[in-house]
């Protein structure tokens, strides 16, 4: 896991709020936080992620930017190229 | 659908993310500097939205609206509204000023929990219940105190009545939510589409709850809309069919013109063939949707006149679902274009959600058919109000009888008078489409005549079924006319500009369905014509009896006398499976199918392309074998796929799988078979199949079963099934040609 990944402070603490709503998740959220972690982040749910990204931050994202998402900093990062 | 009215800037992220509260470091400084300039920075509307609020200390807060009060300027709602979902509080002067239910909001920040304050709160959350202009993010923080405050009953009503525009406060409400359906009726569903459900089915259960039924929903295989239709389960309440475009009349253009325009004919008429049986023969009622006018034409200019045209053939399929509503009332149809006319039409589907899962719709459109279902089966199988109770002034005219006179009130072809007017017209259609109307106005007698009186006018006092026009309570002179005239207060709609009126009766009689009506009362005219409460549930007999309906029953007749059944369809469906083993060029297809399939999968080992290949290499050890599917409307590509061990006389079936595209057509029974005797031409005799059961492939738990397979123990958590070559028909299917690329 690089730093990045390590960090443990989210620069969208939202991220939080979403996992809790979407995937009932309340463990702990790192950058390095993926689908493996996550039990009902699956294919369907991940449609729900997406949505409720683009509606609390209020972007549109593409279909490769969906495929990107693999894991919280991937949102980070995604997130940040749009400028929020 | 807008997540908030108004438009707030995203606040930096360095101010947000401040984990000590602000005063205590340099941006602290500068919140306080910018506080400070509270005037100046409303007049210019800058830096004041950048500020997380939640971090600012109450008295800070309280400063800053004093000094917007000594500067002389209201406390702008643009400002007003973070400040309150960050749990601020306002002075009652400030508040007062404010839309309903940031106002609730600003007494709920105040609120400590007591009862008596309960009490005081009860009738403006049951009003704010209503209104039909308060935005998610509002929403979602009224629930989260309620909530916080534990009055949880208040909240999960608030929740209930919000659901469709903000549906996380009803997740927010989840407890409460559950506890709330546990007491409601129970509506077993049976959920088909053209494309996938699941979205939609996932939409349903709060959106039915909603309107008070718990729903137990089971999805059918992927595009099993015409096997549902065809043979419909005797097992569930009603049968919700989800119609997209795009998976409905996708369209292979490398055929000729002619072809395509000849085949989309054919897709409707199977589709339409299928309702008319459905409707001359099902028991059980069924939901189903037109579809929207398609925004993305496939022939432009000539869309709706050309045989190819999408919107001709979207047209003459929505033409065919009307057919069957007007043949049975047991087909209930939910019209697209009204269901989603919230909507911009090019937000009705989500490109990549379509790609990613073949989902028709977006989220919102989603929300809408959801809502709209619902809707429906609420008010065919509870019926629409059958009394309005009306007020007078400033609702079906302008001004005040006692002070104004009858030459002021405002009525007629003018405006304002106009709107007035308009709505006295709506309420004439509710009188014609049987409604009852009641007049219930705190009037001098005399206000009645008005209507004779006042040439504006087009209700005259004769079209009340009973009325009320005194100085008594409201709640009594109703509840008089509610036993005068043998009906339930239950089936009352009543319609008053008066917000404490409105607050009165909800309070008095809580039966009545009291709406908050908007109050420009340019709005209120069409307000009350999209209003469900008040729309009929059924045709006229009259209308019942058209031409149509008669043409329709023959047409259902005749297709059943050639008895029309799924094995018709299945026979007509002209499907062919081209088998071949994986090669070099399909390996990675073979690949990703064993990663992605989870509903007919057998063993759910995934695979990779290694493995995959390896198999491959020795064909006396093992195969891996794939079918390509093709119907008479297009080519599925390659949707089945197993891999097999061989080892001397007994063969073992590693993986099976198929994609959902294809699942209830005899495909895999053929597939099975072909597999079979494969081996069989390579000296198998025994074939072992392993079903190892996973939360989604319950689907396939009798799989081998049906296919002739005879149970021979457990094998870790899965069981073992064998079919012996020679001892038993190996299966297949005769709606499926067979053919082997080798």
């Amino acid at each position: 896991m690089d730093t990045y990944a390590a960090a443990t402070e989210l620069a969208y603490p939202e991220i939080s709020e979403i996992f809790a709503d979407v995937f009932q998740h309340a463990g702990p959220l790192t950058r390095g936080t993926s689908p493996e972690d996550v039990s009902r982040w699956d294919s369907l749910q991940h449609i729900a992620l997406i949505r409720a990204l683009e509606t609390t931050f209020a972007v549109r994202l593409s279909m490769d930017e969906m495929m990107e998402i693999r894991s919280v900093g991937d949102i980070e990062r995604v997130l940040g190229r749009h400028g929020v | 659908m807008s997540s908030s009215s108004l438009d707030m800037p995203r606040p930096p992220s360095t101010v947000r993310g401040a984990s000590a509260p602000v005063s205590d470091d340099k941006i602290g400084e500068i919140v306080d500097a910018v506080i400070d300039a509270a005037p100046e920075c409303v007049r210019k509307r800058v830096l004041l939205p950048a500020i997380d609020w939640a971090l600012v200390p109450p008295h800070k807060v309280s400063l800053l609206v004093s000094s917007l009060d000594q500067a002389r300027l209201p406390l702008p709602r643009w400002l007003a509204k973070p400040l309150l979902l960050a749990g601020h509080t306002l002075s009652s002067a400030a508040r007062d000023a404010l839309p309903g239910a940031l106002a609730v909001l600003s007494r709920l920040n105040d609120a400590a929990g007591e009862p008596d304050e309960r009490e005081a709160l009860a009738a403006s959350l049951e009003g704010l219940a209503y209104a039909s202009d308060i935005d998610a993010d509002t929403a979602v923080a009224l629930v989260r105190r309620l909530l916080a405050l534990s009055w949880d009953d208040e909240a999960l009503r608030f929740a209930l009545a919000q659901a469709h525009s903000a549906p996380q406060a009803l997740r927010l409400a989840g407890g409460a939510f559950e506890r709330h359906l546990a007491d409601l009726p129970r509506l077993r569903i049976r959920m088909s589409g053209s494309s996938t459900t699941r979205v939609l089915a996932d939409a349903l259960h709060p959106a039915f709850g909603v309107e008070g039924w718990r729903t137990e929903i089971s999805e059918s295989s992927f595009g099993g809309v015409i096997g549902d239709l065809l043979s419909p389960p005797d097992d569930v309440d009603a049968l919700v069919v989800l119609l997209d475009t795009d998976g409905l009349l996708a369209t292979d253009w490398r055929r000729e013109v002619q072809d395509v325009e000849r085949i989309a004919a054919e897709r409707v008429d199977m589709l339409g063939q299928a309702l008319q049986v459905f409707s001359s023969q099902a028991a059980v009622p069924l939901l189903i949707n037109t579809l929207p006018v398609p925004s993305r034409p496939t022939v432009g200019l000539l869309d709706r006149r050309h045989g190819a045209g999408l919107r001709r053939i979207v047209d003459s399929l929505n033409a065919r679902i009307l057919d069957a509503a007007a043949a049975s009332a047991r087909v209930i149809v939910v019209d697209a274009d009204q269901a989603l006319s919230g909507l911009a039409a090019r937000d009705h589907v989500d490109p990549k959600l379509w790609y990613y899962g073949r989902i028709g719709y977006s989220h919102e459109a989603t929300q809408c058919f959801a809502r709209a279902f619902a809707e429906a089966w609420r008010i065919v199988q509870r019926g629409p109000v059958k009394v309005l109770a009306v007020d007078f002034d400033n609702t079906l005219w302008g001004g005040i009888y006692g002070d104004d006179g009858v030459d002021g009130l405002a009525c007629g072809e003018d405006f304002p008078g106009n709107a007035f007017q308009a709505l006295q017209q709506e309420c004439l259609r509710l009188k014609a489409q049987g409604l009852l109307l009641v007049a219930l106005s705190k009037n001098e007698a005399g206000a009645l005549d008005a209507f004779e009186q006042h040439p504006g006018m087009v209700l005259k006092a004769d079209d009340f079924a009973a009325h009320a026009v005194n100085w008594q309570p409201k709640a009594d002179n109703l509840r008089r006319i509610a036993a005068d005239l043998n009906l339930g207060l239950d089936s009352v709609l009543f319609l008053d500009d008066s917000p404490h009126e409105r607050e009165a009766m909800r309070r008095l009689v809580p039966e009545v369905t009291v709406p908050e009506m908007p109050d420009d009362p340019a709005e209120r005219p069409g307000w009350l014509r999209r209003l469900s409460a008040t729309w009929p549930a059924r045709l006229t007999a009259e209308d019942a009896s058209r031409p149509a309906v008669y043409a329709a029953r023959r047409a259902a007749q005749e297709l059943q006398a050639r008895a029309a059944s799924f094995e018709d369809y299945l026979s007509a469906l002209e499907q062919r499976l081209a088998l071949s083993f994986v090669s070099e060029r399909t390996v990675a297809r073979t690949a990703q199918m064993h990663q992605r399939t989870n509903q007919f999968n057998l063993t759910t080992v995934r695979l990779g392309e290694a493995d995959i290949s390896a198999l491959a290499a020795d064909p006396t050890r093992g195969f891996a074998l794939l079918g390509q599917v093709s119907d008479r409307f297009g080519d599925h590509g390659l949707v089945v796929a197993a891999t097999v061990d061989i080892d001397g006389a007994e063969a073992t079936i590693r993986t099976l799988l198929m994609s959902c595209r294809v699942i209830g057509r005899e495909v895999e029974r053929a597939f099975v078979g072909a597999l079979v005797g494969e081996l069989a031409s390579r000296g198998v005799a025994r074939v072992r199949g392993i079903y190892v059961p996973t939360a989604k492939n319950g689907m396939v738990r009798d799989f081998y079963q049906s296919c002739g397979f005879s149970p021979t123990g457990g094998e870790g958590s899965g069981t073992v099934w064998t079919f012996a070559i020679g001892d038993t028909e190996p299966p297949g299917s005769t709606y499926v040609t067979t053919s082997w690329e080798r």
